[in-house]
């Protein structure tokens, strides 16, 4: 396992490095600059070149490329330019709304995924069948955008049972956070969790004409055990990989989730530093996410070859 | 890919499937029901007419822009806090007349090269450090720093010597006299001089206002409490206030109705009839005029050089057209700058262009064209968008054929600044809503010295001058806002086209909520019923 770690990490290294490069030069091709957001529309250039020179945005860009990495090897991230406190707590406070939206979200996708997988592998009738194809399809084809303000229509404006935005920690207050992870975790997952139950159900159903089952089945093992103990791990592998595909999936997606249900997370946090040019907040964000993708793809790598023997030996 | 099959298994039964939706369900309802509500209950009724102002209670304001601290002495989209944690020297009242706040009273000579103020006395900060002069020569000279963005600098600089006479009377020396001193004592917050930096890093917020800062998380929003020492004997009504970012209009629209939140002044135009229809909500138009739109117009891009083109484009546009569409109906439709309370407000200016293709036409044919392409930037917001739509297709009507160019507000105001805008372009613009001098020195686009139209005139030049630095709102100073505007209207450099309403949408229970010319909230006799 250790090897075969070893052998990915030198590609990581190398894309977290072009991420970087990337980053930092596509931000300065763009126009517009922190000087000029925070000058407000009607400033003068005097005032622009003064915010200009207290940023340090006057300085060559190999300095200040220089200087970014410098700070984020030391750990040092210093204060944003435009939105205010530091980048590391900015960014901390939103990855942990991010991961507690993502972790909601996957856990509703596992579950819905999971339901509807067995049950439309298993299921003897032809409409309970039809039924998970027809939710499987809608959770697919509604986009977040839509789901979301049906979630809120219906939940928050006619029940008044949750709230329709905003966000209490759970670390904080479980109990009230819970009822502000709901609609959110809910309208995230449900794209991932059709997906997950495709796979599942066709996974399921492979295993389920394997000989080894008609075996089975004929000597007498019972049905649930014979899914559960047999045909279930046969078929996860496969899902197991594309969970982790969808995780960085909820996490691109959290960004349009966060919008609608006024989450502040990482993609609240992403779209306002953007929009204001505030460079160390932008750069140091998308490099993290570029982070998040390729741990998240190590760990596959290792879940996979920790699940089947065969990738450990290649 | 593997051929559908019917199962042979029974592992998952209806019952197993109902059992288990049945109890995850119950599971859900028991563990809701035994936790406190995250959603806020309306309680008994609301009472009928005007019921006595109450003590206690948190007001949650929903605000469309996080609080941004490197813009504390910016006039920006989110200044409604200002209000809240601080105070001014003055405050204007619906006339714009001056009236006592931090500053008890004043005393300004005939040459207009000094003001002596009077300030209140026994005035604390949050920290219980007591309120001076001191504090309010640290007001001044900190706006005098560029680096805090304020956009009535040039007012400010105005100011080159301080007399303290005690703790609390103070006279300030003006190099020259200056015509808008009372718009820089409404927009110029005191702070406590000791903790600025904390303060414009969102860390500590010291001031003198009624309620005081328990923290800022970004992306959140604000936390408030009342301020027991405020000077406002018995104020404020209310222990706390929170204000929640919720950025995208149907989340903040969802936010009030519910009453999650019980006051907001970011509500967009387009929203509007779902607040309308919605009947725990009121909506007031404060009609402060603190914004206006336009269409900005590049000078120096031919055919817009003749001056006989830019009139034209002010013929087209159908200002009611777009109020009604695009803002809800809120705002006053106005080919000048200026709204109703202003002293150089006349109803006359307001409708110099009318909403008239066939002038429009004929100025384009007598000034040489049948029909013109044009671009237009605008700001890629559904507001901005919503606006720039409305004209391309009024210019459409008499022959200019205008292609959008949607931008990054970022963007849009780097080329503003820099005077790279295309021929056109549309976005908001402030500071009508005061001294109409503030105006033409303060907001960039009207800038007599320098504006990204690349317009300048002598007589533009002198005759803004001349208002500035001549504090006189008698005949003489009217007939110089006059001039001003019959040069923007006649110039059309800037074609105005709808000075915005500050629309507040708040719950039926809230009372007592006003704003100064700036957008700053008052909430000092605001209670909840």
């Amino acid at each position: 396992m250790r090897s075969h770690l070893l052998r990915r990490l030198p590609s990581a290294a190398l894309v977290l490095l072009l991420a970087s490069f990337l980053v930092f030069a596509v931000l300065r091709l763009v126009p517009g600059d922190p000087a000029t957001t925070l000058a407000g529309p009607d400033a003068s250039e005097a005032t622009v070149a003064a915010i200009r020179d207290r940023l340090g945005l006057d300085e060559p860009l190999p300095v200040q490329y220089a200087a970014w990495i410098g700070a984020l090897v030391t750990g040092d991230l210093g204060p944003s330019y435009v939105i205010g406190g530091e980048v590391a707590d900015l960014i901390g406070d939103g990855l942990g709304a991010t991961v507690e939206l993502t972790l909601g979200a996957l856990l509703f996708a596992l579950l819905l995924g999971g339901v509807l997988g067995i049950l439309g592998a298993t299921a003897r009738r032809g409409w309970t069948r039809a039924a998970v194809r027809a939710v499987t399809a809608g959770a697919l084809a509604v986009p977040p955008f839509v789901t979301g303000v049906l979630l809120v229509l219906l939940f928050s404006v006619t029940l008044g049972v949750l709230p329709p935005g905003g966000r209490v920690p759970l670390l904080t207050a479980p109990d009230l956070g819970v009822q502000y992870l709901l609609l959110p975790a809910l309208c995230l997952a449900l794209p991932s969790a059709a997906v997950l139950g495709r796979y599942l159900q066709e996974g399921l159903r492979q295993a389920l004409a394997e000989d080894y089952v008609l075996t089975a089945t004929a000597a007498g093992i019972a049905p649930r055990r014979l899914l559960w103990r047999h045909a279930l791990p046969n078929a996860l592998p496969p899902v197991v990989t594309l969970v982790g595909i969808q995780t960085g999936h909820l996490l691109g997606g959290a960004v349009l989730v966060e919008a609608i249900f006024a989450w502040p997370g990482l993609g609240q946090l992403a779209e306002q530093a953007l929009n204001r040019r505030d460079y160390p907040v932008v750069q140091d964000l998308l490099l993290l996410l570029v982070a998040v993708f390729v741990v998240v793809q190590l760990l596959t790598d290792l879940a996979y070859a920790w699940l089947d023997p065969r990738i450990r030996w290649e | 890919m593997t051929a559908s099959h019917p199962s042979p298994f029974s592992a998952v039964t209806r019952r197993a499937t109902l059992r288990a939706a049945g109890a995850g369900t119950a599971l859900l309802g028991l563990g809701l029901a035994g936790c406190r509500s995250a959603v806020s209950s309306e309680g008994d009724p609301v009472p009928a007419g005007d019921a006595k102002p109450r003590r206690g209670g948190t007001l949650r304001i929903a605000i469309g822009n996080d609080f941004t601290p490197a813009l504390l002495f910016a006039q920006s989209a989110q200044s409604l806090q200002q209000g809240l944690l601080f105070n001014t020297l003055t405050r204007y009242d619906d006339r714009l007349r001056p009236q006592p706040e931090l500053a008890v009273s004043w005393t300004y000579p005939k040459d207009g090269r000094s003001i002596t103020l009077k300030l209140r006395e026994g005035v604390a900060f949050h920290d219980g450090r007591p309120f001076t002069a001191d504090d309010v020569i640290f007001a001044v000279q900190n706006l005098q720093n560029p680096v805090r963005a304020a956009q009535l600098r040039a007012t400010a600089s105005a100011v080159t010597g301080f007399e303290k006479h005690g703790d609390h009377e103070l006279t300030l020396r003006l190099t020259h006299p200056v015509a808008n001193l009372f718009d820089l004592f409404e927009f110029m917050i005191i702070t406590d001089r000791h903790t600025v930096a904390d303060a414009v890093a969102g860390r500590k917020l010291n001031g003198t206002g009624p309620f005081r800062f328990v923290k800022w998380s970004p992306g959140t929003g604000l936390d408030l409490v009342r301020n027991d020492r405020y000077w406002r004997a018995g104020r404020p009504y209310l222990d706390a206030v929170e204000l929640r970012v919720a950025g995208q209009a149907d989340a903040l629209v969802s936010s009030l109705r519910t009453g999650q939140s019980q006051l907001s002044f970011d509500v967009p135009g387009k929203s509007m009839a779902l607040v309308k229809s919605t009947p725990s909500l009121k909506i007031t138009d404060y009609s402060t005029g603190a914004g206006a739109y336009y269409v900005g117009v590049n000078t120096t891009v031919k055919p817009l050089d003749d001056k006989a083109v830019r009139q034209a484009i002010a013929w087209a546009v159908d200002r009611d057209r777009l109020l009604a569409q695009s803002l809800g109906g809120y705002g006053l439709a106005s080919a000048a700058p200026w709204p109703r309370s202003s002293p150089a407000f006349t109803e006359a200016r307001r409708t110099h262009y009318r909403h008239d293709p066939a002038k429009a036409r004929e100025l384009l044919r007598s000034a040489g064209h049948r029909s013109l392409k044009l671009p237009l930037l605008h700001s890629a917001t559904p507001g901005d968008t919503s606006i720039a739509e409305a004209v391309q297709y009024d210019l459409a009507q008499v022959g200019i054929d205008v292609t959008l160019e949607p931008t990054d507000p970022a963007t849009a105001q780097k080329k503003l600044i820099s005077q790279s805008m295309p021929a056109l372009w549309t976005l908001s613009h402030g500071f009508a809503q005061v001294h109409p001098s503030t105006l033409a020195v303060s907001a960039y686009p009207f800038n007599e010295a320098k504006n990204t139209s690349r317009f300048r005139s002598g007589t533009y030049t002198r005759i803004v001058k001349e208002a500035w630095t001549t504090p006189d709102d008698g005949p003489a100073g009217r007939a110089r806002y006059a001039r001003i505007t019959e040069i923007l209207l006649d110039e059309a450099f800037i074609i105005d086209l709808v000075v915005r309403g500050q629309v507040q949408v708040a719950s039926e229970r809230l009372r007592g909520v006003s704003l100064n010319k700036f957008s700053q909230a008052r909430l000092d006799d605001a209670y909840l019923v």
